[in-house]
């Protein structure tokens, strides 16, 4: 399978009032061809500015220091801004979370589709058109030439969030990057949604990079998992791996937070302490002073990402520990 | 086990309507009723638009109800003295003498109806083809005078259902009089209990400021001396409150038994009905009815009903010390002076899990769940015992709700709080609450314990809202059905069942007819026709 998306040692710097902080630290990783990868955790870790990073459409005081971004082979961090607004939008397409910010309220849906199918596939506006109902069938919009003459408020929060989807997959992008999607929608919408992005996953042959604080929505729609913690990653599995045998205690942490719907005993298990701010200056590893497991090597030392089984990969002394002793 | 509960709020076809415009109304809340229960932790589920928030408001009056009551049984009547009780118990015999009249009015236009009746039967076997049009017109009035009286019998239940508020069935007694007289009397005594709390407060913050003085120079044996004095005379304060309570509390019972049953008139064709007795009994309110207290009355009850807003930042002025954000709610709604003040906020802080420290510190330097705590510190700061929650911790990151989920169960067992906990996040209700209620559409749809509610739902709706929950786990390839469609919009609400557009189980009658919310099992309530042959039966 293809590489799509690659990035390696990924360091990222904010800048807040002249000093500079790094948001991102020597983040890795990579999103196949027709796959979906999921990153994770809490806010402030990092996840939207990792997005933003390959959008390039990080805020002013932001940057990418260094580390690099492969689309498709090509290096994205060394062309200069036209070039790289020229795979904005046509390579590489993004859904937000809120789609009623995203969308232009004063012009219409249809308006907002064939502009954008005009500019990347280079088609006249009746083709346009054509090519625009076809996409909102398929994310399951019925009505589709009505739907085309409507303003954004006229549609409900999950038909605005399929038309973005639309928006975005109507150029054949070949990643998509999904920024906490489904957060703002109710359940049963949720639900719809996800549905949907499951099956497009396998028509559009592109790879989706999807960014969530929900668990439950990660084991509805990852192949591949991220977590990260204040800007570092702290494990890589698949998703079958992640949820059936997680390993760094912050993962073990964070599922055992997580109220679960099905079983009639559970015991309300917080992770102690808060998160780091961005300005804190923390040694070592970056959890270790919430981690019930820490020793004055995690004080001290950062650990190195160790892969265990096939894609697994870890971040943590402790777990190195207990594989060595096996 | 619930019945021999103390219930603490109890609502009764609880409706909310909104004006629009004009000739557009948004019903956000439909014949609602519950009960909920002291120290209990009652959830409320539903999608956005279901009507969660608008009932957590109209609870705390926050909005005035269009109709329906909400009665509150945390304080008692004589305690607070509401100038409505004066009122409604001068209007009992006119509840009464309207509703003999409105009656009377409804049975002189049956005799109307049948003298017509008769003349159109009369038509009917002699008349000839030129009288159909004299048919038709009689017809007519026939219908509008039948729809009249049908009118006027509802506005004569109406009247007596109002009074049996006060009373309960007592409204159909003969000796009205009597019984206005008596309770008239316990309305005096009630006025007196009022005035005494008024000097009690006043009493309470000085015996406090005096006991710190005392405490601060222990060996200062005139001021210690003084703050026992204090306090002996506020035992004999409250001792004097109870007699007068509890004499309250036996004219109104001793009236209630001497005249229950006896004499009563027929006003109505159904007074007589022992069945209908006992529905008017059952409307006899004990506790406070909200809706109907003045703003000045409502005042001291709110301090017992507080809210924590789902936004922490937003309910924190960025401009004012967390310390003195706290300190605020006793500078308002108590007489304490700036010590008690300060040390009650220093206690307070420690209680929600805050050093001391950050007495000084303001909203920006603390992390979303620090702020939830300033929050939930301001909320039960003074003697709290009643809180809506309205999405309290949908804000948050996982592993903090936690913890604010851990602090909101240790303060209901320290102070016998009672939650009414709004979410759309069915894990976090099912392993937090005791009781849910989900909602649809500004109707409710079922309410039972958590464990019966996941375990076997009945409502359809909660069903799928159970099924479309994304599980943090993997389970292989299993299909569940996933619910189509969107929730209407409340403006233009379906007819019948408001869920039918959505329900795969619908049938005609749900089109139709709107389903009666009843207790299908013991201690679990749904609104569907699925579920009601026992109604019918």
């Amino acid at each position: 399978m293809a590489k799509v998306l690659d990035i390696n040692q990924l360091v990222t710097h904010f800048t807040i009032a002249g000093k500079s902080y790094p948001v991102i630290r020597d983040l890795s990783f990579y999103v196949n061809q027709g796959e979906t990868v999921c990153i994770v955790g809490e806010s402030g870790c990092g996840k939207s500015v990792t997005t933003l990073a390959i959008m390039d459409l990080l805020p002013n005081n932001g940057e990418v220091v260094s580390g690099s971004i492969k689309l498709n082979e090509i290096e994205l961090t060394k062309l200069n801004k036209k070039e790289r607004n020229a795979f904005r939008g046509r390579d590489m397409g993004m859904i937000f979370q809120e789609p009623m910010t995203a969308l232009n309220p004063l012009l219409t849906i249809g308006y907002q589709l064939t502009e954008n199918i005009m500019l990347h596939r280079k088609v006249d506006k009746k083709n346009a058109t054509k090519i625009a109902i076809h996409y909102l069938n398929v994310v399951g919009i019925s009505n589709p030439t009505e739907r085309l003459k409507q303003y954004p408020f006229q549609l409900s929060g999950g038909l605005r969030q399929r038309v973005m989807i639309a928006m975005v997959i109507s150029v054949k992008p070949k990643l998509l990057i999904a920024d906490e999607p489904t957060t703002a929608l109710d359940v049963t919408i949720q639900k719809q949604v996800l549905n949907l992005m499951n099956k497009l996953k396998k028509d559009i042959d592109a790879g989706i990079l999807f960014i969530t604080h929900d668990l439950g929505v990660v084991a509805e729609i990852a192949d591949r998992v991220i977590v990260l913690y204040a800007g570092r990653k702290v494990e890589e599995a698949s998703v079958e791996d992640l949820f059936n045998n997680p390993k760094h205690p912050y993962t073990i942490g964070l599922m055992n937070a997580v109220p679960n719907v099905d079983s009639d005993h559970f015991e309300i298990k917080p992770i102690p302490g808060t998160f780091p701010l961005l300005t804190d200056d923390i040694k070592g590893c970056r959890f270790h002073p919430r981690c019930p497991y820490a020793t004055d090597r995690c004080r001290n030392e950062i650990p190195n990402e160790v892969e265990y089984d096939k894609h697994h990969r870890v971040a943590c002394f402790k777990v190195e520990e207990e594989f060595d002793h096996e | 086990m619930s019945e021999e509960r103390k219930v603490l709020l109890e609502v009764r076809k609880l409706k909310k309507i909104f004006p629009i415009k004009r000739n557009v109304q948004l019903k956000a809340l439909n014949d609602v009723s519950f009960k909920i229960y002291e120290g209990e932790k009652f959830g409320v589920v539903g999608e956005s638009g279901c009507g969660k928030s608008t009932l957590g408001r109209v609870l705390l009056q926050l909005h005035k109800q269009t109709s329906g009551s909400t009665v509150y049984h945390g304080k008692s009547v004589e305690d607070v003295n509401p100038a409505y009780m004066n009122k409604e118990i001068k209007n009992l015999t006119i509840y009464q003498k309207k509703a003999r009249d409105f009656y009377q009015a409804s049975l002189k236009i049956d005799r109307e109806v049948d003298n017509l009746l008769l003349q159109r039967e009369s038509i009917d076997v002699l008349g000839s083809e030129n009288d159909t049009k004299r048919y038709d017109q009689l017809s007519r009035k026939i219908d509008k005078l039948q729809y009249d009286s049908k009118e006027l019998r509802k506005n004569a239940s109406r009247q007596l259902r109002e009074g049996s508020r006060t009373i309960g069935s007592l409204i159909l007694s003969s000796h009205l009089e009597e019984i206005q007289k008596q309770y008239a009397e316990a309305q005096k005594i009630s006025e007196k209990v009022h005035q005494l709390l008024k000097e009690r407060k006043a009493l309470d913050a000085k015996t406090q400021k005096k006991w710190i003085e005392s405490e601060k120079n222990i060996d200062d044996r005139v001021k210690l001396n003084e703050a026992e004095q204090l306090k002996q005379k506020l035992s004999r304060l409250d001792a004097k409150l109870d007699e007068y309570r509890v004499q309250v509390k036996t004219i109104k019972k001793q009236t209630y038994q001497n005249y229950k049953g006896k004499d009563y008139l027929p006003i109505t064709e159904q007074t007589l009905d022992p069945k209908y007795q006992q529905k008017l009994d059952a409307n006899y309110e004990t506790g406070l009815n909200l809706a109907k207290l003045s703003s000045s009355e409502i005042k001291p009850i709110r301090r017992e009903m507080q809210m924590i807003f789902q936004d922490p930042a937003a309910s924190l002025d960025p401009r004012q010390s967390i310390g003195s954000a706290i300190e605020e709610v006793f500078k308002i709604n108590t007489k304490y002076s700036k010590e008690v003040r300060q040390e009650k906020t220093i206690a307070l802080l420690e209680k929600v899990g805050l050093k001391a420290e950050y007495y000084d510190t303001y909203p920006h330097a603390l992390s979303g769940g620090q702020k939830q705590r300033v929050g939930i510190a301001r909320a039960i700061a003074l003697n709290t015992n009643f809180v809506v929650l309205d999405e309290a911790v949908s804000a948050l990151d996982v592993s903090v709700q936690a913890q604010i989920l851990q602090l909101l169960n240790k303060l209901s067992d320290e102070f016998k709080l009672t939650y009414f906990f709004i979410t759309h996040d069915l894990g976090v209700v099912k392993h937090f609450c005791d009781r849910i209620l989900v909602m649809y559409l500004g109707s409710a749809c079922e309410l039972a314990d958590s464990k019966t509610l996941f375990n076997e739902p009945l409502h359809p709706y909660t069903q799928s809202l159970l099924e479309a929950v994304p599980r943090p786990r993997i389970q292989g390839e299993i299909k569940r059905d996933t619910i189509q469609g969107e929730v209407p919009s409340p403006i233009n609400q379906p007819k019948g069942c408001p869920f039918h557009t959505r329900c795969k189980f619908a049938m005609d009658v749900c089109k139709t007819e709107k389903p009666v919310y009843h207790e299908a099992k013991p201690n679990h309530f749904v609104a569907c026709h699925l579920f009601e042959e026992n109604v019918k039966a």
